[in-house]
């Protein structure tokens, strides 16, 4: 099957430091990926490499077989969208209009929204559940309901693959809760793929099918959630010894000192 | 209210509010004109009056407050803050600067009709935006703290220059210093507004093609160019275009302080913030602004003048006094 995004012997560095040091990712149609890793391991600059965020300054990405940064940037947002881990709002639009500038890629320079893209908001800010929020300014709702609304500016993108960097991270366990279920939704309804970093690990396990892990800057260990989690590779990943217990199906970890 | 809908609505206002008091300002002066006088049976001084003063007096002031509107609108985009402003960057103190230093050279002979005066100012006005933008961005993004601080600190370290060069100069260089830094749209002529024109327009339509990614970069860089904007270049475009539109006015009229934060701010409190309505209704009410107080500054002790900018300083001033005490509560900036 065709990857969405396909990626091999990424090579990354800032002010010469090297973050990526050769990494080969993909993903498929469908697919949910997980990348766990302590801070500082690379997610977020991973994240941003599949996005088209930021140059590699060796090693190829493809998106659809196709070179990612030959690919105009418009182009690409009516097929990827990006949510950052604390997304800015340095002005006080409605929620409705912070959802609406997700149908950016489909407006002209000199045109505003039409009917169908405000149709369009209203349902993903229904899906998201944020619909009672429509009128309110983005900067007087909660954190967790930004996020959502982040979700639903995504959404209106009409993306084949959303890449969100902790999605969860400030959230009280109800929002992340719903985050993630919604995730699943998009996956199983409309087929989106999802790559997410996270550092919840209990969320990963319980929702993602695959999981990467990232540590100094190489894949440390991949594969389906039950392989990959285990007291080894977690206290190697995180510099931490871990307990690893499983109880009706669920994965429990937790610290062991 | 779509966006649409409230875009021609108060594109629609604006554009009357502004044509009745460049009529009335057109009309009231020293020298008194009544209309019907004017049109049918004008005589010879009436006629200059009109045509030398009034008329280019009033574009003057429709082109200086629009354009400083229009910039500050832009800016406040740019540095994703509502506090910036040419005045509040120090760009307005770049300029007293550079126009300071001109005078005291005796640069006479411009370049292309254009007074080394203004050139200097323009120039400093540049160098100081760049300064400041630099000074306040860490790591990508601008720091409120650090912005405002540069644009304070600029401004000091202008006005310090320029007291000690006007400790040295003459009366005649201090006054015509003096009088250059409190602001004027005193002109006669239409020479100077074709001048200002030249960089004001391509300016001014620079910023204006920009509004829809000024919206998408308050989601910040990444966010911003996940939704297909090209970042670095909507930076520099907004740059160029406020250097072209504020400097070009700045120079020849001078610093005339708050139009470019108090009129964004007016009209971000009553039409939201999507800046495809705000940046071009900035320009309109800001015309209409400083339209109107010029007519007061020119008639309210007439025949005394009062130098525009004083006016402005002064409302802008009671203005942000009011606007701390009513927000007091709630934390807007």
């Amino acid at each position: 099957m065709e990857k969405i995004i396909e990626c091999g012997n990424i090579v990354f560095s800032y002010n010469g430091t090297e973050v990526l040091k050769g990494i080969d990712f993909s993903v498929s149609p469908g697919e949910m990926v997980g990348i766990l890793g302590a801070n500082g391991a690379g997610k977020s600059t991973l994240l941003k490499i599949l996005s088209g965020l930021l140059q590699p300054q060796s090693g190829e990405t493809l998106y659809r077989n196709k070179e990612l940064s030959k690919l105009s940037r418009k182009e690409l947002s009516k097929r990827l969208a990006y949510i950052p881990q604390d997304p800015v709002f340095a002005f006080p639009f409605t929620v409705t209009e912070t959802v609406l500038m997700g149908r950016a890629p489909y407006i002209g320079r000199f045109e505003f929204e039409r009917e169908r893209d405000l149709e369009i908001a209203e349902r993903a800010m229904k899906t998201v559940g944020i619909t009672p929020l429509k009128d309110r300014l983005i900067s007087q709702v909660s954190a967790g309901e930004r996020q959502l609304a982040s979700l639903a500016r995504a959404l209106v993108q009409e993306p084949e693959i959303m890449i969100l960097d902790e999605p969860a991270t400030f959230l009280d366990v109800r929002h992340r809760t719903e985050i993630m279920k919604i995730l699943i939704k998009l996956k199983e309804e409309r087929g989106i793929s999802i790559v997410a970093a996270t550092h919840d690990i209990f969320a990963a396990l319980y929702y993602f099918e695959e999981i990467k892990i990232l540590k100094d800057g190489i894949i440390f260990a991949e594969g389906k959630t039950e392989t990959v989690v285990t007291e080894d590779i977690l206290s190697s990943a995180y510099g931490i010894k871990v307990t690893v217990k499983k109880d009706n199906g669920r994965v429990f970890v937790f610290p062991s000192d | 209210m779509n966006a649409r809908k409230k875009f021609h609505i108060s594109i629609a206002f604006l554009s009357v509010l502004w044509l009745v008091i460049a009529l009335i300002s057109i009309f009231t002066g020293t020298y008194e004109i009544g209309p019907i006088d004017a049109i049918l049976n004008p005589d010879e001084l009436s006629k200059t009056i009109f045509l030398n003063i009034r008329i280019p007096r009033v574009l003057m002031a429709t082109i200086a407050g629009g354009t400083l509107a229009l910039s500050g609108a832009a800016l406040q985009a740019l540095f994703r803050n509502p506090l910036a402003s040419p005045f509040t960057l120090g760009i307005s103190g770049g300029a007293s600067l550079g126009a300071l230093i001109a005078i005291r050279l005796g640069l006479g002979i411009g370049i292309l009709g254009f007074s080394m005066v203004s050139i200097s100012a323009f120039i400093f006005s540049i160098l100081t935006m760049l300064f400041v933008y630099s000074v306040s961005k860490v790591g990508g993004v601008v720091a409120t703290g650090r912005l405002l601080l540069a644009g304070v600190v600029a401004n000091f370290l202008y006005s310090a220059i320029v007291m000690f060069i006007q400790f040295f100069s003459n009366f005649t260089e201090s006054l015509q210093t003096m009088r250059w830094i409190m602001g004027s749209l005193d002109i006669v002529g239409f020479d100077t507004v074709w001048k200002t024109l030249i960089f004001a327009v391509p300016g001014c339509l620079i910023l204006l093609v920009s509004t829809k990614e000024m919206n998408l970069f308050g989601l910040g860089d990444d966010v911003a160019a996940s939704l297909g904007v090209n970042v670095r270049r909507l930076e520099k475009r907004i740059y160029f275009g406020t250097s072209l539109a504020a400097g070009s006015v700045i120079s020849v009229t001078g610093p005339i302080g708050f139009v470019g934060l108090i009129i964004p701010h007016i009209l971000r409190m009553t039409l939201g913030v999507d800046n495809r309505i705000i940046l071009p209704c900035s320009f309109l009410l800001g015309a209409s602004f400083l339209t109107a107080a010029d007519t007061v500054s020119r008639t309210v002790i007439s025949p005394v003048e009062i130098p525009v900018g004083i006016i402005t300083a002064a409302l802008g001033g009671v203005f942000f006094l009011w606007l701390l005490i009513k927000t007091k509560k709630e934390v807007i900036i």
